[in-house]
């Protein structure tokens, strides 16, 4: 327990300090703070605009670092072999992937909070402080760039490095359309077809119930329950990516 | 008894489906308690394989390998190994303390012990005037050097060095046999692997030779000298390898 914490630390620690990650970050910010030039608009509109684009800009920019993040934390550590020294030191493999792990939700953490704390920052310089609402959302999408991490750091035990960043975007893309197919499919005749699709729809993770931007922009409430069972669910589907990952990586060669 | 044992240990890398690469057939290998064993063997013959065996790091395809009595996925037999890899990379951002300090909390050493032996390796492998500086600017000697550090940094009885002399200079190699040699004297057991005959090579007590994944010849320098008619390691070294190819070659039906 104690060492795949130390693991998370040492992960997260290079990470700052080899400020890639940064780079994405500034871009976020960026766009988070191009959403007020919207000058133009009435004072109710900008700020939908300020939240629209934030929301996103800070679930995509997450994505991305939490995507990228988990897939160098494996990745890197066997390039450049340093998981030789690691692993023949009294840890297990599972301090190591669970460590990774850690590292990785670290670095997201940071980051996300980075974000947050400038999109609050805008809101309060706008006179319109965050309710509660808002938190919902920035909850909802923190976990769902946890449940990205875990995905991406599963998917590496196991496949390449280029392999990965397609599925794992693959899935982002299919995980936020479902809704979308589920409606398509259900007007579907063919047996197979429908068949196929229930499937995926139950195998990839559904990223798009930790979107509720749409609504909270607009001024909707969502309940807490939502919230709450979403998070439930993003926390089992992050338990089975994590055991597949503890699954690949204990057989695994280097 | 012997500290280090290995069974048959076979490792078959496959490749594809009708492709099978061969790192190390039924080797059999006893290094005892305080010694120098050197496996010797030119690039490719299965070195690298039969360490990271013994570790834990590749599994084998057959037979069965030991440290201390423990297979090689056993972590509390970790603790009482120390190993440094085959060209050595560490993590660029870090300093050589900060990653001796991360290397001895995994070996959960307490903070005082920790500093007390950091700041005795770095002054022992040389590298005490370096102590802000990234890895990322080390050059492939001092590399070396902070690796052979770190993977002291338990104190181990075990040290199992892979090519420790390939990124040093002729006074790193000295300096690298004296050390070996004043752990020896410490009643430590080392395990070592080169391609390249150094003299490092010649402060081990017993060699063993590797060609093609076999063990070819493994005894005391002296013993196999007199055994194969051999004037020096080289000598010895060129000798076994090139029967072991020959017979081949019959085997196969080849002329040579
Ligand atoms: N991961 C691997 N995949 C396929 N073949 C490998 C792998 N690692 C080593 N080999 C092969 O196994 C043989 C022994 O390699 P190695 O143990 O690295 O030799 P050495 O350390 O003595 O140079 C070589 O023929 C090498 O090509
Ligand atoms: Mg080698």
């Amino acid at each position: 327990m104690k060492k795949m914490w130390l693991i998370g630390l040492n992960t997260f620690r290079e990470s700052m300090r080899k400020k890639t990650l940064y780079i994405i970050l500034i871009f976020a910010l960026i766009v988070i703070g191009a959403s007020k030039l919207f000058s133009f608009l009435t004072a109710e509109e900008e700020l939908k605009m300020i939240k629209d684009v934030s929301f996103s800009a800070i679930e995509f920019f997450g994505a991305l670092m939490a995507i990228f993040g988990s897939l160098y934390a494996i990745s890197t550590e066997i390039e450049r072999r340093t998981i030789y020294t690691l692993l023949t030191k009294p840890i297990r493999r599972s301090d190591f992937v669970l460590g990774k792990f850690f590292g990785v939700s670290m670095i997201v953490l940071i980051n996300f909070i980075l974000m947050t704390v400038f999109f609050i920052g805008l809101l309060f310089f706008k006179k319109s402080p965050p309710d509660l609402q808002v938190f919902k959302t920035l909850l909802l999408i923190f976990f769902e760039l946890i449940l990205i991490s875990g995905i991406t750091l599963a998917l590496g035990t196991f496949t390449s490095d280029a392999f990965n960043i397609i599925c794992s975007f693959f899935l982002y893309i299919v995980g936020h359309l479902t809704s979308y197919g589920k409606e398509l499919v259900e007007r579907t005749e063919n047996i197979i077809v429908r068949g196929l699709t229930d499937m995926l729809y139950t195998l990839v993770p559904n990223y798009e119930n930790f979107n509720i931007r749409d609504k909270i922009v607009v001024g909707l409430n969502v309940s807490w329950g939502y919230v709450g069972w979403t998070i439930l669910y993003g926390i089992l589907y992050l338990c089975i990516a994590l055991y597949i990952a503890l699954y690949f990586f204990e057989k695994r060669e280097i | 008894m012997a500290i280090i044992e290995t069974k048959n240990l076979t490792k078959h890398y496959i490749l594809g489906k009708r492709k099978v690469v061969v790192g190390l057939e039924k080797v059999n290998l006893e290094v005892n308690e305080g010694e120098i064993f050197g496996i010797l063997g030119p690039n490719g013959s299965g070195k690298t394989t039969c360490l990271k065996l013994l570790l834990g790091i590749l599994f084998p395809t057959a037979g069965e390998a030991y440290i201390m009595g423990k297979p090689p996925h056993d972590v509390d037999m970790k603790k009482h190994v120390g190993f440094l890899p085959e060209n050595p990379y560490y993590y660029d951002y870090l300093t050589g303390p900060e990653l001796l300090q991360f290397y001895a909390s995994l070996f959960s050493l307490e903070a005082q012990t920790a500093k007390k032996r950091i700041d005795q390796l770095l002054e022992l492998v040389d590298l005490h005037n370096a102590k802000r500086l990234h890895l990322k600017h080390y050059s492939k000697g001092m590399l070396e050097r902070i690796g052979l550090a770190a993977s002291l940094i338990n104190d181990p009885e075990i040290l199992i060095l892979d090519e420790p002399t390939t990124g040093l200079d002729p006074i790193g190699c000295r300096d690298t046999r004296n050390l070996l040699l004043q752990l020896k004297q410490q009643g430590k057991t080392i395990l070592l692997s080169s391609h390249f005959l150094s003299e490092v090579e010649r402060v081990c007590d017993r060699i063993a030779i590797f060609h093609r994944g076999y063990l070819l010849a493994l005894g005391t320098l002296d013993g196999l000298n007199s055994q194969y008619q051999a004037t020096n390691l080289e000598d010895l070294f060129v000798k076994t390898i090139s029967s072991f190819d020959n017979q081949e070659a019959a085997k196969t039906g080849d002329v040579t």
